[in-house]
């Protein structure tokens, strides 16, 4: 028999039962679905981290006292630990052969004020003026801090450009004062803008003398170092050297653990790529639920119609038709409708995926391995869990099932 | 010339609960082309057996049946199909026409199987549903058509691939006797045309269309009468 009849039959019975149709194959959809939208952001936000991370400069790296925190006890390990200082960056630029140049930076939040004008938790940045070549930051209008203002702590600050929009909506901000907490500042540049990573904005910090910033909170807040390897290839050499410098510095003894971390973009892109493999599994688990789910509904529906359809087997095998020819027949009938419900399930999820890279931050990337596989598994589930009914329609016996009623 | 149909001491026993019951006990009877048979007797005598057994649907429990000289009992299932596909054609008294696909396409059904191409088959089609005088209502549902129509429908379907052998079942049951009498004139006809028919009938005015009738009794030939 030629498949096209087999299309025939199966088309039409498909569409004499519409809705039936359409809520057996809902599992299906709903698993393709959520594979392809899911895949499809993921992929997106790879794509977008690893652009990111590289454009921040793949040759960086960063070291402070804490690393990579997952417990309550290695974080309080880590308290204990003691801090690295800005003499600890000097010393790696003038040791290490393959850095170039060290920043250090410490964190905290707070309010920032001008006249009238406030904006609340700002990122309070104290840095030297390593920070600067090694995190690649433009300055827009004015100068970068100094070295002067790091020794001399003197009371200047670099503003983000979010933050010199809210505060000075126009006016010129060079010279004039603001107040950070209890302190007060003068302004001597305005920061390019970065734009925003993952949604949040990278333009919303105060940057002043790592002097100053300790002065105002405390010398006792952690430090952060950022070095810049000479180039890519001596990147994991600079990263070496540090290591060894930095042991030295801090007296750990041979037979001891580092007492500091050092993070590359790699090392970032590593444990996000681990995330989000971990994100990879649970969606094909639950993808792979609901489709399993879908494979017994369409199991299930395809034994009605193989019921309903008892008396039509018996006309078939008594006009001629092998049993294998009416296996084929129920077999494609399962596969169309798996198959549809794969196809769908692509299209709602590509749309999906679009509309959620169009409304919210998250872009989307969608895939075609995603798409094939999608559409594969779907018709290889209908095929699977066709079996069964086909297989039964095909024992039948056709005296008996020519007199069905 | 060999027997078209060659049934020697064939036995049908079912196993019904415990008990076996023999539909055919013992059956011999032959059968040459372009014969016009009827089987007659009452009901539970075992006719429908004979005529499923025939018909290649089933296979005997005991005895021998060669069709074409084929023995029935050592062929497989799918050969089974081919010889109901290209040897035997159907009429029943329920018509069983799908429902769902107009008459020109329930003709086609059995050329379908036979793996014959698109374009021979409309023309076969054509002239099958001619022989029976359908050819305008080849585009319409069985729903659509009278019991008449319909089972000239059926008749056109078993005649579409030159089957050696037409089996019809009460193929006049279910209608009024003056259709009925449409319907035997439509045997009659591809009868001259060349065609073997076997009938299966308890109506004896219907039995008399044909050259010879043989009438079972609790799975047994009872007389076998030429006309």
């Amino acid at each position: 028999m030629q498949v096209s009849e087999s299309l025939r039959i199966a088309v039409t019975n498909l569409r004499v039962h519409k809705v039936r149709s359409l809520l057996t194959i809902l599992g299906t959809v709903i698993g393709v679905m959520s594979v392809i939208a899911i895949v499809s952001i993921i992929e997106g936000m790879n794509r977008y981290v690893s652009e990111r991370l590289l454009e921040e400069g793949s040759n960086v790296f960063y070291v402070d006292k804490f690393g990579m925190i997952t417990d309550y006890q290695e974080y309080l390990d880590a308290m204990s630990r003691k801090d690295l200082t800005v003499d600890d960056a000097r010393a790696l630029e003038r040791l290490s052969t393959s850095i170039l140049v060290v920043g250090s930076m410490s964190q905290s939040r707070n309010d920032v004020r001008y006249r009238s004008r406030e904006v609340s938790s700002v990122e309070i940045r104290g840095v030297d003026e390593g920070f600067q070549p090694a995190n690649a930051v433009e300055v827009e209008h004015g100068r970068f801090l100094s070295r002067e203002d790091v020794l001399r702590r003197r009371p200047v600050c670099v503003l983000g450009a979010d933050v010199r929009d809210k505060l000075f909506a126009g006016l010129d901000p060079l010279g004039k004062e603001v107040r950070v907490g209890r302190y007060i500042f003068t302004v001597v540049g305005v920061a390019e803008k970065k734009g925003s990573l993952l949604g949040m904005s990278q333009d919303s910090n105060v940057m002043m003398p790592i002097t100053a910033f300790q002065k105002a909170y405390g010398s006792r807040s952690p430090v952060m170092l950022m070095a810049k390897a000479r180039d890519q290839e001596s990147l994991q050499l600079a990263q070496d050297e540090a290591r060894a410098i930095l042991r030295a510095r801090r007296k750990v003894p041979f037979s001891k653990p580092d007492d500091f971390a050092i993070m590359s973009a790699e090392t970032f892109m590593e444990m996000y790529k681990n995330f989000t493999s971990t994100a990879y599994l649970v969606t094909i688990g639950i993808a792979s639920l609901s489709l399993v789910v879908g494979g017994i509904v369409i199991m299930n529906i395809m034994i009605v119609s193989v019921t309903e359809r008892t008396k039509e087997i018996g006309i078939r095998m008594a006009v001629g038709a092998r049993r294998a020819e009416i296996m084929f027949q129920f077999l494609i009938e399962s596969l169309i409708l798996s198959g549809t419900g794969g196809l769908i399930g692509v299209l709602v999820g590509v749309g999906l995926a679009v509309l959620v890279s169009n409304v919210t931050p998250l872009p989307a990337a969608v895939k075609a391995w995603a798409i094939g596989m999608g559409l594969l598994v779907a018709c290889g589930v209908g095929t699977f869990f066709g079996i069964y009914p086909a297989a039964r329609a095909a024992k039948m016996d056709p005296i008996v099932a020519l007199r069905y009623e | 010339m060999a027997e078209l149909i060659e049934i020697k001491d064939v036995k049908k026993v079912y196993h019904v609960g415990t008990e076996d019951v023999h539909a055919l006990d013992g059956i011999t009877l032959t059968l040459k082309k372009n014969e016009y048979l009827a089987i007659m007797g009452p009901s539970g005598s075992g006719k429908s057996t004979l005529m499923n057994l025939i018909g290649c649907l089933d296979t005997p429990t005991s005895g021998s049946y060669r069709f074409n000289d084929m023995e029935v009992k050592d062929l497989s299932d799918d050969e089974l199909a081919r010889i109901r596909n290209k040897e035997i054609g159907f009429v029943f008294q329920t018509f069983n026409l799908l429902p769902r696909a107009d008459a020109a396409h329930n003709v086609e059904l059995p050329l379908i199987y036979a793996g014959i191409p698109r374009v021979e088959r409309r023309r076969k089609v054509e002239q099958a549903l001619e022989a029976v005088g359908l050819s305008e209502r080849a585009r319409h549902r069985p729903s659509e058509l009278s019991g008449g129509q319909r089972q000239r429908a059926a008749i056109a379907r078993a005649l579409v691939n030159e089957p050696s052998v037409i089996l019809a079942d009460e193929p006049t049951g279910n209608l009024d006797s003056k259709t009925g009498e449409e319907i035997m004139q439509v045997f009659e006809k591809i009868h001259h045309a060349g065609n073997t028919i076997i009938l299966v009938t308890h109506e004896e005015y219907i039995a008399r269309h044909s050259g010879r009738i043989i009438r079972l009794m609790d799975g047994l030939v009872e007389s076998d009468v030429r006309v």
